[in-house]
């Protein structure tokens, strides 16, 4: 590999570490600074006093701050995320548990907003100043424009409540596998439906750019059918560019994962959060926010990975004589 | 008054495309409606009347009434003084905050600027919603925890455009004489620095206004932004999801006016920006 | 002397620009003689690579005025639809461009590069047997190694090497009319001797004519058979190259080579006092009286046409006859 991409993708591998322990710091402080008494503020009204003090001692809350900050440190590297403040179970199993619904979720979006966003992008860079372009840019824009939740209670509206085609609320029975492809099916739309105008503008103006690069007048002068340049060339000259930005946009992703299970209340980490939230559960949350921080930046690292894949300029060395 | 040209000249060139005549129409009435919303507004938001819930549209109440029986336009209106509120407030800390950070980082030794530029990168890429209920778990919900989020979210926008606004201007010659001439950081900055970074920056501005109208809406729809009784767009939709079987018209309402705003605000800010970047004027 | 190739009559070309409709090319009358290689010479400016972009029809989309006739071998190539014209590109026609370093994609490898050009000629032959006659060419063009070279991407060549690429996909496509758009310009002046050499030595491989674009007298004097000059959009002399440029018969070939020889030939750009007539505001008369210094008031209003001025030998100057 390169000396340069080396030290590139060794630079993103320190910042990644440096945001998760950032975010570690953050719900640390979070936790430390909160005012008042912190066990009535974290665990809620609804804690006996005998619990609270329980918890203050297993928390360490008595102790002094560099301790419960090495406490807490060494505690999320081993993997303990603390205990749940209603149930008792380890935060990390209930995390986990619920960790396939959002995966499912958002992976299941991206690649339904990729498999149709890519495609009316091409076309409307190809049949660019048509009225057809023209739409699909408006449209395009009105699906950024819209929040995924907003479009998720309008299709739950149209679709479940109105039509009653496809279920309401939940993720389906466990053991139907049926039954859980026909619950996904409105939250995912939900969720692509913004991504596919974003991606389709992206890909557009990509192409656009890329269509107008020397490399593939050459392939036209050379008779190339157009067929070709477009999809075999041209696109994957394009991918680099929209790859770079969808990286970037993994943090609204998330964002709107969250919202649209709550809508939908579908279980998923999203709405692990919230309702440990509306109960004050702050081990929960705080466990939860650290897990989903670790998933943005992994995510993120791969998205920066694959750049080597298909941009050879990265992988081998330089120019030989 | 000399300034006032060129600000006429891009509006009608705004104005001379579709999307972006839409855009600007929309800004116009939601503005308006933020701005003069006790006169526009037909009853009191918040005068409930129970005995009424869920009326459909009719004379006396246009959009028809929420589960409270409460003017749903009257509600809808105060929402747009709220999201406006929220957008503007939001904006000009994140506008503060992330000039004064851009500018800090072209001056600062590279070291310095590197740890300001990951700073950057590190916020604008993060889930800040998930960050926020974090953060929102610890203080509660609030309306000035709406504006710190979203402020800190957009920070980097600005910080960055301000940032190179000020490299290419350190190099500008007229800049070189002053400092021979003796002035200062701070007259520097104020008569020359900031003068010139403030068009891109309100371009910028106008494009990240549905960004914290978005932020709003979703932490107030969650119960962890405005409180209610407030009549923000995001609760409102709440509110209407809450009883969506009784009565679709609040949510259909609420959101369509969430929806449009950001809509009109988005188009908008992008028509400005085609006018006043020229290059991509030339594109077209 | 056989029937030109190519025959280009009366070959005007615009386009719309932000300041107005500049005339590129206006009226051009040449001929590219069969098995010869014609070099093309001018100034930046003077159309000569939009000359070769009208021979392969590979236009910018603000081009609003394509006229006149590109005779070619019996058909009139500005009278083609585009489907017709593709099946002419990679095929009877083939470009090698200035820049090596962009005309290649750098996310494909230089063996799939040249396995689609020479599919145009052998459609669906398979990629193994592309690929050996890929490997032939490259060796045909001294590229050392080509086995390895194919599958390499482009930025791991060296410019010159590039260029041999870019060659090597021409000749490959086997075409009757090669252009070789300033191809040596982007290169070190000891690589541009290399592949001027590379190319006088193919010239007996390729059964056609090649057009050498350049703003370098010298190359095209080692290389061309004849020669053509451009100023302005308009062609101002063309001949036999040897006789040309020694003796000239327009003003601004005597002005380019007076400028040749005071430099000490590194290729560096030929600069005469004035500047390049602006396309969007042509002069009425002659296009290079502004700078011309043995204009004449006849010369600002009445434009010269391209005329026989002896045996082969053509120039667009009122006074051609007594420039000898």
């Amino acid at each position: 590999m390169r000396a340069e991409t080396a030290r590139y993708l060794a630079s993103r591998l320190v910042t990644s570490a440096l945001i998760v322990l950032g975010a570690m710091l953050l719900l640390f402080a979070l936790s430390a600074l909160v005012p008042g008494d912190p066990a009535v503020t974290l665990l809620g009204p609804q804690a006996t006093p005998e619990f609270a003090r329980q918890f203050i001692r297993e928390m360490g809350l008595d102790r002094p701050l560099h301790e419960r900050l090495w406490l807490f440190l060494t505690n999320v590297l081993t993997g303990n995320l603390g205990t749940d403040v209603l149930s008792g179970r380890p935060v990390a199993g209930m995390v986990l548990s619920v960790m396939p619904y959002t995966f499912v979720l958002t992976f299941g979006a991206i690649g339904l907003a990729v498999l149709l966003g890519v495609p009316l992008g091409v076309f409307a860079a190809t049949h660019r100043g048509s009225l057809a372009d023209n739409v699909l840019a408006f449209i395009s824009v009105a699906f950024i424009a819209v929040p995924s939740f907003v479009v998720a209670i309008l299709l739950l509206l149209v679709f479940s409540i109105w039509l009653n085609w496809l279920p309401v609320l939940g993720a389906g029975n466990a053991d139907d596998l049926w039954d859980q492809a026909r619950r996904l099916i409105l939250p995912m739309a939900a969720l692509a439906i913004g991504w596919v105008g974003f991606i389709a503008r992206l890909v557009r103006s990509s192409m656009l750019e890329v269509m107008a690069e020397p490399h593939i007048r050459t392939m036209r002068a050379y008779g190339i059918p157009e067929r070709l340049v477009t999809y075999k060339y041209a696109l994957k000259n394009a991918c680099i560019p929209t790859i770079a930005l969808l990286g970037m946009g993994v943090g609204r992703l998330l964002g709107g994962a969250v919202l649209v299970e709550i809508v939908f209340a579908r279980p998923g980490l999203g709405r692990l959060i919230f309702d440990a939230l509306s109960v004050r559960n702050f081990p929960v949350v705080q466990g939860a926010v650290l897990v989903v921080v670790v998933l943005f930046v992994v995510v993120n690292l791969l998205v920066d990975l694959s750049y080597s894949a298909i941009d050879p300029r990265m992988r081998r060395g330089g120019a030989a004589k | 008054m000399t300034a006032l040209r060129p600000l006429v000249q891009v509006l009608r060139q705004v104005c001379g495309t579709v999307p972006g005549a839409l855009g600007f129409a929309i800004v116009l009435v939601v503005l308006g409606a933020a701005i003069f919303a006790p006169w526009v507004a037909t009853h009191d938001p918040d005068r409930l009347d129970i005995m009424n819930r869920f009326a459909a549209p009719s004379a006396a109440h246009w959009l028809g009434t929420d589960h409270l029986g409460r003017d749903l336009y009257s509600r809808l209106v105060h929402g747009a003084s709220i999201a406006m509120a929220v957008a503007l407030s939001a904006i000009a800390a994140a506008l503060t905050a992330g000039t004064l950070l851009g500018i800090l980082a072209a001056w600062m030794p590279p070291r310095g600027e590197a740890a300001v530029l990951i700073l950057f990168d590190v916020i604008s890429s993060f889930p800040s919603l998930v960050l926020a209920l974090a953060i929102v778990a610890v203080f509660g919900p609030s309306t000035f925890m709406v504006v710190v989020i979203a402020g800190i979210t957009l920070t980097p926008h600005f910080g960055r455009v301000a940032r190179a606004q000020v490299l290419t201007l350190r190099s500008a010659p007229f800049l070189e004489a002053e400092r021979i001439l003796g002035a200062g950081l701070p007259r520097i900055v104020f008569r020359h620095i900031l003068p010139n970074i403030m068009g891109p920056l309100i371009v910028l501005a106008s494009m990240d206004i549905p960004v914290v109208i978005t932020i709003e809406a979703g932490l107030s729809f969650l119960g962890l932004g405005v409180r209610p009784p407030l009549a923000s767009w995001g609760v409102l939709i709440q509110d209407g999801y809450q009883y969506l079987s009784d009565s679709w018209v609040p949510v259909v309402v609420s959101s369509a006016a969430l929806a449009v705003a950001t809509l009109g605000f988005t188009l908008f800010g992008e028509a400005l920006r085609d006018a006043v970047d020229p290059r991509i004027r030339q594109e077209r | 002397m056989t029937a030109p190739l190519v025959s280009i009559r009366g070959l005007t070309l615009e386009a719309r620009t932000a300041r107005g409709t500049a005339r590129i090319l206006s009226d051009i009358d040449l001929d590219i003689g069969r098995g010869r290689i014609l070099g093309i010479v001018g100034e930046s400016g003077s159309g000569k690579s939009s000359l070769a972009s009208c021979l392969l029809r590979l236009l910018p989309a603000n081009v609003t005025r394509l006229d006149g006739v590109v005779d070619f071998a019996g058909t009139n190539l500005l009278a083609l639809d585009e489907p017709a014209m593709a099946a002419w590109r990679g095929t009877r026609i083939a470009m090698i461009f200035q820049d090596p370093m962009t005309a290649l994609n750098p996310l494909f490898t230089i063996g799939t590069h040249l396995v689609d050009v020479i599919r145009r000629r052998t459609p669906g032959l398979p990629r193994r047997d592309a690929l050996t006659r890929a490997e032939a060419m490259l060796e045909r063009v001294a590229i050392a190694d080509p086995a390895q070279r194919l599958a390499s991407y482009p930025h791991e060549l060296s410019g010159g090497m590039r260029q041999r690429v870019m060659i090597a996909m021409a000749l490959l496509a086997g075409p009757e009319l090669l252009l070789a758009d300033e191809p040596t310009t982007a290169l070190d002046a000891t690589v541009e001797a290399q592949i001027v050499a590379l190319l006088e030595e193919l010239r007996r491989d390729i059964d056609g004519s090649i057009v050498f674009i350049s703003h370098h007298l010298g190359l095209v004097a080692q290389l061309c058979d004849d020669i053509c000059v451009m100023y302005g959009g308009t062609v101002v002399e063309t001949g036999p190259v040897a006789e040309v440029l020694a003796a000239p018969r327009h003003p601004y070939t005597r002005a380019l080579l007076a400028c040749e020889i005071d430099q000490d030939d590194s290729g560096r750009l030929i600069s005469i006092a004035g500047e390049v007539p602006d396309p969007i505001a042509r002069p009425p008369g002659c296009v290079f009286a502004p700078r011309c210094d043995r204009a004449e008031p006849r010369c600002r209003s009445e434009a010269p046409v391209l005329r026989v001025v002896a045996p082969d030998r053509r120039s667009a100057c009122h006074f051609a006859e007594t420039l000898a």
